[in-house]
């Protein structure tokens, strides 16, 4: 990410084919058109709506257009072959770079030139000579303990053949590894992607208050546990007097052999993990349980009241036939188009003929009037079961995503905010016998900001004295 | 309530601020720069009150949450951020010419709040979290880092711009403003303060909607904008290590990052919807 070092890579002109094919995996060129042409195609799929069932799209689209954008893939874009293919040239290009500028970060971090000689002079930065009246022995020991205190590590010292000493003082070399750390990591993450969508899924599941399951409903169909049960003691929804939604719990138990192992309230931010296996907050809802229907004559006289399981056939007193609780709607559409409310669908079985499937209302308790008929039904009372509603995830590769999410935040931490400061400091006796220091620096990033330091150094070494 | 007044406040002095920034570059007195700046601190002391009334205030009504959750509060949030992120790199960079491309946007990002409803309300399940704070403040840092970046490359045109007409100019209005690979440099070196924080932001949403939904990615458009305004200065950063890619080219490409970033912000809950519907107007 350095934008002062320029990147030496070993291009060459590219007559064979291989180094033509490495070198266009390598190229800036291609790094900046793919990222950018990643950020274009990723618009598609915020306007149009990614993963709706067909009969949607035709109400927006043309059918034409519907069959074209299916063809694309832009109806699941993301998981489409081309945009899987940018991301996968994506992987190619940092894999490539990052073998690429191996050698070169290595060689960085190499202690190459530790005395200042008239090539490396002509690199350095604050490049400064001073000259003492002090013996040369007094001016070293001042001016090592000075430059210490910007270089923490000890200095390499070069003994030089006129009687002079060559010090070279470094800090930030690890800095360097930043690269691999940036890049690497986008591989971490997506190889921890592409483990959790091979070896992961996620699934749903509905438990009744009191009931236990030990399977899961997911895209690629069911999921048992074999060592392991799920149960949900309660679940509780609660609002806001506005009506807005405060908290959604589920108490839920994990059984091992019958015996409870972990017992959990869990809520949307506070899931529940068991063996790699992690339970949401999703969704809830109700199902009836049993309804108590009661048996009215037409002028009003109740005769008696059944109590019906749902999905049990029960006797009628006073007559020979039976009822069943079969079916349940939470929004019974009426006849004007009205929300009739709750409804509880039932069968009756008469002894001769066929049986007949009507409709009480328990909010309308003289809808089932209109039948006609001497004895009319009526709901007296509905007892419903709650169940929570799970999201159900086992995803291997979230460990690596995370690992990879760290590094790639370290990674980029330090590539812009720490540089590999280099400092050579020389001292000899000059001819006409005054000590003679010369001083020069470099860093692979953020010169500006290294010169600034250097010359607040350079400043207190011509103070010596 | 006391943070609507202290919000409204707020209003009329970002306002100063962004008059006094204009004089500034028009008249180049450096008295006006100074009230400018002091200007923008006033606007930003008066928000900090605001945001503050506001928090002890949801305790006051038993509520008792971040300031940080809806339309009204995240664009208050959002100008705040801006003011005092570039009042920082005002002091730090010497880029006071800037504030006139900036300064406009705390004003008018509160004058926009200022329209919707403001009224306290408690948080739904999805974001009763810890994660809120980190998600939420890394995110606006990073954008108001994007904010001056944005500033910083419009001046940069405008100045290079000059500089290829007449290279010489002494004492012109363009020869008041900072040379154009200074606004360059300035220019990376925002956006070298954001990217980290926007890598974080997304990193701990992520991170979040794991906990609350179970799924750490699920391309909805929230997450994808941010995605893309992450690639877009993923590509800045990396055309401007080679020379050919500084200057305009970079200036344009910033300026694309903060625009991809204003719909990003707004453009996603005002037009497309998802998950991330909290921040919408309705």
């Amino acid at each position: 990410m350095s934008a002062d070092e320029p990147v030496k890579t070993a291009k060459t002109d590219g007559t064979d084919w291989i180094e033509r094919i490495w070198n266009f995996f390598t190229s800036l060129k291609l790094v900046v058109f793919l990222l950018l042409m990643l950020a274009a195609l990723s618009i598609a799929g915020t306007v149009i709506e990614q993963n709706k069932p067909l009969q949607e799209y035709y109400r927006f689209y043309q059918p034409g257009t519907v069959a074209l954008f299916s063809r694309l893939g832009l109806f699941d874009m993301y998981h489409s072959w081309w945009f899987v293919a940018c991301l996968s040239l994506l992987a190619l290009n940092i894999a490539a770079c990052t073998m690429d500028r191996y050698r070169g970060i290595m060689a960085g971090m190499r202690k190459k030139n530790l005395v200042i000689d008239e090539k490396l002079s002509k690199s350095l930065q604050n490049l400064t000579t001073i000259r003492y009246a002090l013996p040369l022995d007094v001016v070293e020991k001042k001016v090592a303990a000075l430059a210490g205190k910007g270089f923490p590590g000890k200095p390499v010292v070069t003994q030089a053949e006129d009687g002079g000493r060559h010090y070279f003082f470094e800090k930030g070399k690890y800095s360097r590894l930043s690269f691999f750390v940036t890049h690497l990591s986008i591989l971490i993450i997506f190889l921890g992607a592409i483990s959790g969508s091979f070896f992961g899924y996620k699934g749903y599941v509905n438990i009744f208050e009191g009931e236990t399951v030990s399977q899961v409903e997911t895209r690629a169909g069911r999921i048992q546990y074999p060592d392991f049960q799920v149960k949900c003691n309660t679940f509780n929804a609660e609002f806001y007097p506005s009506g807005a939604p405060m908290d959604y719990r589920s108490d839920l138990s994990i059984l091992q052999n019958g015996k409870e192992v972990i017992r959990k309230t869990i809520r949307v931010n506070d899931p529940l993990t068991f063996e790699g296996v992690t339970f949401y907050q999703s969704s809830y809802g109700g199902q009836p349980d049993q309804a108590a229907i009661d048996v009215v004559n037409r002028d009003g006289a109740l005769i008696g009241t059944v109590t019906a399981p749902f999905g049990g056939k029960v006797d009628i007193p006073g007559v020979a036939d039976q009822m069943e609780a079969a079916d349940y709607q939470e929004h019974f559409p009426m006849s004007d188009g009205a929300d009739g409310g709750r409804a509880v669908g039932v069968n009756i079985y008469p002894v001769t003929g066929s049986p007949v499937g009507l409709w009480l209302l328990v909010n309308h308790p003289e809808y089932d009037k209109q039948r006609g008929g001497d004895t009319y039904f009526r709901v007296r009372d509905l007892k419903l079961k709650k169940y929570t509603g799970l999201q159900v995830n086992r995803d291997p590769g979230e460990i690596l995503v995370w690992l990879g999410s760290i590094l790639l935040i370290a990674g980029i931490m330090i590539a812009f905010f720490m540089s590999h400061k280099k400092l050579w400091i020389s001292l000899r006796t000059d001819k006409k016998g005054r000590s003679e220091l010369t001083i020069g620096g470099t860093a692979n990033k953020n010169r500006d900001a290294y010169a600034k330091e250097m010359e607040q150094m350079i400043q207190s070494l011509k103070e010596v004295s | 309530m006391t943070n609507s007044l202290l919000f409204g406040i707020s209003i009329f002095v970002y306002f100063f601020a962004m008059v006094l920034y204009v004089s500034y570059l028009a008249f180049r007195s450096e008295m006006l720069g100074k009230a400018a700046s002091l200007s923008m601190l006033g606007g930003v002391v008066v928000e900090t009150a605001a945001l503050g009334m506001r928090w002890y205030e949801s305790y006051q009504l038993g509520i008792g949450r971040a300031p940080l959750t809806n339309l009204y509060e995240s664009l208050a949030f959002f100008a705040w951020t801006i003011a005092l992120i570039y009042l920082v790199l005002e002091r730090k960079f010497k880029i006071r010419t800037v504030g006139a491309f900036v300064a406009p946007f705390p004003f008018l990002i509160m004058a926009y709040a200022s329209l919707n409803p403001n009224d306290i309300q408690p948080l739904v399940p999805a974001l009763k979290s810890n994660w809120l704070i980190a998600h939420v403040v890394t995110c606006f840092v990073g954008y108001a880092a994007f904010a001056v970046s944005f500033g910083v490359s419009f001046l940069y045109l405008l100045k290079a711009g000059s500089e290829k007409r007449s290279p010489k100019s002494a004492g012109s209005f363009w020869d008041f403003l900072p040379s154009s690979s200074a606004l360059d440099e300035i220019g990376y070196k925002t956006i070298a303060i954001g990217f980290p924080l926007l890598t974080i932001g997304i990193v701990t949403g992520a991170f979040w909607a794991n906990v609350a939904w179970g799924t750490y990615w699920s391309w909805d458009p929230k997450e994808t904008w941010s995605l893309i305004v992450w690639l877009i200065y993923a590509a800045y950063l990396h055309a401007r290590i080679t020379r050919g890619w500084r200057g305009k080219r970079a200036a344009i490409l910033s300026i694309a990052g903060f625009a991809a970033t204003i719909f990003c912000y707004l453009g996603v809950n005002l037009i497309l919807s998802g998950l991330h519907s909290y921040g919408g107007a309705s």
